[in-house]
């Protein structure tokens, strides 16, 4: 597996450890805020929580990433020098046009999820739900989008990607 | 609309006549990385005009001797 494919990955754990984590949270009557202040509070707080934990997570696999290629590269030539192997662990995280296409391409398909959700949560409103109830459709569509993003950019990475 | 085309290349075959020039060092020559090459060296990713040029660039030769086309019927 690639170093783009590995660090999908990463991002997809990222994104639905994340979203598993406010579903805990929202759907659970014992602790679920009540007013509309509370709840982008909670939300805020999440968000904040999620970009932590996207970078941390993102650290995290760079170090074993590069842990991985530099024993890898000694099991294969005892004699390597650090040199070799940070030439290595470079040339692996090299991004050129495929990437940005994939990339370019999956956003498309966060997009549309993000969009429908904001769709639906208007429509929650139309149909006289709570503003609480279309804030966390809001949240949730858009988190999911960001996991179907990430899917969606793996399957290209796996299955390969045409112009046509 | 016109039939759908289908991109072929030589790219292993090149390879092999430039002293079995590694994925990596042809990834290196044309300025994309090794998974590219390998994708575009099984069918699974047509690169742009730009990384076309390098890639016969790296070898020496034209683009029609890297890369050919098909019509599909």
């Amino acid at each position: 597996m690639s170093y783009q494919e590995k660090k999908t990955l990463a991002s997809i754990t990222s994104g639905a450890l994340l979203l598993a984590a406010y579903c805990l949270y929202a759907f659970n009557p014992a602790r679920t805020p009540a007013d509309l202040k509370a709840w982008a509070t909670t939300m805020l707080v999440f968000i904040a929580i999620g970009i932590g934990a996207t970078i941390i997570i993102q650290i995290v696999f760079h170090i074993l990433f590069s842990i991985g290629v530099a024993i890898q590269q000694k099991i294969q030539n005892n004699d390597c020098d650090d040199k070799d192997i940070e030439k290595n662990i470079k040339l692996e995280m090299v991004e050129d046009e495929r990437d940005r296409m994939i990339e370019m391409k999956s956003n498309q398909v966060g997009f549309a999820v993000a969009g429908f959700g904001f769709v639906v949560a208007l429509l929650s409103l139309v149909f006289n739900y709570s503003p609480v109830v279309m804030l966390n459709i809001l949240f949730i569509t858009f988190s999911f989008g960001s996991i179907c993003e990430g899917i969606y950019q793996f399957l290209l990475y796996r299955r390969g990607y045409s112009h046509a | 609309m016109p039939n759908p085309i289908v991109i072929t290349n030589n790219i292993r075959k090149l390879r092999f006549f430039a002293n079995e020039m590694t994925q990596q060092e042809l990834a290196e020559k044309a300025g994309a990385s090794r998974q590219t090459i390998i994708a575009i060296e099984a069918g699974k990713y047509s690169p742009s005009l730009e990384l076309a040029f390098c890639i016969a660039d790296a070898f020496g030769v034209s683009i029609t001797e890297v890369f050919s086309h098909e019509v599909k019927e």
